[in-house]
């Protein structure tokens, strides 16, 4: 049993293009435990890939205010590979491809970074865990062999993040958009991955657009983000709703003042910042 | 110094060698300066070590030992003896096969007064090592040459290699140079590769000079009618170094495949040089290059395209990649194309970039520490030259050296 919190973060991010520095989190709270699946959802450039990235620690967000912890213990100082050691994992939004490392010594050196010296998993333990989270989640053993990501197509790489999380085995999954670009089948096929991993110790934090992978991965809470905060949180009722009436209603009933991108298409009013 | 046994022809090219190499220039490098290295210097020039080999270095999987100056070790397998193949050093091959060194030394590939090193090296020459391979003879397991520096006390190393593979023969050459003892030595070796009409030579260089060694390594093929030679070279010394890698193709449908990979490291400075030269129609040159750059060092290297007037045909191609993981690194990747004919084919491609932050941050946010995901990273940028390599046991032998020198330079 494990706790995630994420106590008051602001983040600002600085453009090298135009000097400016800009507040994209503007205090977000969040408490995640083991066992719980969260799915954040919200309109496009409100900072959910942002808070996600965050709290994994990518170097390019500026934290000003804020933290997060593990089981009461303060990430926010730590570089990102001990975040991931200390148990947390983003399925990004866009993967990255790096040509030369097969996606199978990448892995086995992701999952030996977190044992001792005198007990690296061995090839055979490794290959047999590799062989059937290859076959749960229909991949070919080729993919194992070609270089990360390189060439993958895009639901290649959704799959592979996922395959990534079943062989890491953390403790917080933090799936950013991990539906987009996936077909129906390879969305069933990656849920059924998420789902495998439901456990007492294992918690998840959704990020999606779309109400239909909550039909498939069940939240047990929804919350729903707008410019820079979580403004909302219900249970799956709620992303039921947001599909039906858009973001531009609960915007209004809640008195919110932010952009829309499809302003213009739902006619909402909004005061320009 | 001269080598023993050594016949009237051969004094008199290095009586020549010596009268030359002063009014020779050095060789020229470019974006390259090494002229404080006074590898030219005769007063730099200890005289040769003659300590003898140390005993744990009977390596029986290898052909042919040299250590400094000190007596060559043979060890033919069974199936070369049977073939014919002559691995002498110099003092035994004057007696023996002096046609062979009189034929081929310094009359094809590289010529005594090319330039100052070439004279200065057969000046001061202290041990030389022949190959030869008959016709005819495809030799199925690896010859394998140790050259063995004597860093024991002060000395310079001034040695040769001449391989020969006779018309329609075929041969793997492993050469490895080391370093043994602490001194500051200069370390001069030229090899030339003389392929003659449709042999094939695969020729694999590892170089693993000590901090201390400032070598001067000239490797240059020629190439007969049909000829091939599949050069694959690490350069993994951790001290100064000049190499220069060449090949002429001067028969008809010849072609040279150049990879190297180098890494430098430290404070160490390393000028990579290599050419391929079109002289005849339908031949083939291409050279793929990828070097590391950490700590203070410096690499440069030049990928030089010669296609000469007559060449018809001629395929040049060569694409050479520096990869930089520190603001103190120096490199540079120099393509150029000197082409005097009209229908060939040449291209090139260059670039010098430092490690990518997305692939560090990607490969970090799976827990991999900074330092294994640079490593990852460097293996990465090297891996498709290495997967080019022409056996598996040459990958896993790079990969290992590569490692052995990554772990050093990332230890802090
Ligand atoms: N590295 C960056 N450099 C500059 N601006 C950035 C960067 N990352 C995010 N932003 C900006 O911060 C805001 C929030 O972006 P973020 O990616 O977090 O949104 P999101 O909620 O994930 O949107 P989407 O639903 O489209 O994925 C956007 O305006 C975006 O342009
Ligand atoms: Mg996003």
């Amino acid at each position: 049993m494990s706790v995630l919190e994420i106590k008051d973060l602001h983040v600002r991010i600085n453009d090298p293009e135009d000097q400016a520095s800009r507040e994209i989190l503007k205090g977000v709270n969040l408490t995640l435990n083991t066992g719980e699946t969260h799915a954040i959802m919200g309109p496009n450039g409100t900072g959910k890939s942002t808070l996600a990235e965050t709290i994994m620690g990518n170097p390019s967000y500026e934290v000003t205010q804020g933290d997060v912890l593990i089981d009461g213990r303060s990430l926010i100082k730590l570089p990102v590979d001990e975040r991931a050691r200390a148990g947390l994992f983003l399925a990004m939004q866009y993967p990255v491809e790096i040509k030369g490392i097969t996606n199978l010594e990448f892995m086995r050196a992701a999952i030996n970074a977190r044992r001792a010296d005198d007990d690296q998993m061995s090839i055979r333990d490794f290959l047999a865990e590799l062989d059937k989270n290859l076959a749960f989640l229909n991949m070919s053993e080729s993919m194992a062999r070609r270089y990360l990501n390189e060439g993958f197509s895009g639901g290649e790489k959704k799959r592979n993040e996922i395959l990534q999380l079943m062989m890491i085995k953390p403790k917080f999954a933090m799936l950013d958009e991990i539906d987009s670009g996936l077909d129906i089948d390879a969305l069933q096929v990656v849920a059924k991955g998420v789902n495998s991993m439901a456990a007492p110790d294992f918690g998840t934090l959704i990020i999606t657009h779309y109400q239909r992978l909550l039909n498939y991965i069940k939240p047990d809470f929804v919350h729903v983000m707008m410019d820079g905060r979580i403004v909302k949180t219900g249970d799956a009722q709620l992303a039921i709703k947001l599909e039906d009436e858009g973001y531009a209603g609960l915007r209004d009933e809640l008195g919110i003042k932010a952009n829309l991108v499809d302003d213009d298409v739902t006619e909402a009013k909004s005061d320009d910042h | 110094m001269t080598i023993s046994n050594a016949p009237s022809w051969f004094q008199a090219l290095q009586e020549r060698a010596r009268q030359l190499y002063p009014t020779l220039a050095l060789p020229d490098f470019k974006r390259f300066n090494y002229r404080d290295w006074q590898l030219d210097d005769p007063a730099m020039q200890p005289p040769a070590a003659l300590t003898p080999l140390a005993s744990d270095d009977q390596h029986f999987n290898q052909q042919a030992i040299t250590y400094g100056s000190a007596p060559l070790q043979v060890n033919l397998t069974a199936e070369m003896r049977d073939a014919g193949v002559v691995v002498e050093d110099f003092a035994t091959a004057f007696t023996k096969h002096g046609d062979l060194l009189q034929q081929y030394l310094m009359t094809k590939a590289v010529a005594v007064d090319e330039d100052r090193l070439t004279a200065f090296n057969l000046a001061n020459l202290q041990h030389g090592l022949l190959v030869y391979v008959p016709e005819n003879v495809q030799l199925t397991t690896p010859l394998q040459l140790l050259h063995l520096q004597n860093s024991t006390t002060a000395s310079s190393d001034f040695g040769h290699v001449l391989i020969v593979a006779g018309r329609h023969s075929q041969v793997k050459v492993l050469q490895q140079l080391e370093t043994r003892g602490t001194h500051a030595n200069q370390f001069h070796l030229i090899t030339e590769v003389v392929a003659l009409a449709n042999s094939h030579v695969t020729f694999t260089g590892l170089d693993m000079l000590s901090q201390q060694t400032t070598a001067y390594l000239n490797r240059r093929g020629y190439l007969g009618t049909d000829a091939r030679i599949d050069w694959s070279i690490g350069v993994f010394n951790n001290g100064n170094t000049i190499a220069d890698f060449d090949s002429d193709l001067r028969g008809h449908g010849s072609d040279a495949e150049v990879k190297v990979v180098a890494l430098s490291g430290g404070d160490q400075r390393q000028c990579i040089d290599t050419r391929v030269t079109n002289y005849a129609p339908h031949s083939t040159g291409n050279i793929a290059q990828r070097g590391v750059i950490l700590g203070r060092s410096e690499l440069i290297f030049n990928g030089i395209g010669k296609i000469i007037k007559g060449a018809h045909g001629a395929h040049a191609d060569q694409e050479n990649r520096v990869l930089m993981l520190s603001d103190q690194a120096h490199g540079d990747a120099n393509p150029i194309l000197l082409i005097d004919e009209n229908d060939v084919l040449a291209g090139h491609a260059a670039s010098v970039g430092r490690v990518d932050e997305h692939q560090m941050y990607y490969l970090m946010s799976r827990g991999i520490p900074k330092k294994m995901a640079q490593r990852l990273v460097i293996r990465g940028f090297l891996g498709d030259v290495l997967s080019q390599l022409p056996s598996e046991e040459l990958r896993e032998r790079m990969v290992q050296v590569i490692e052995g020198k990554l772990k050093n330079e990332l230890a802090d």
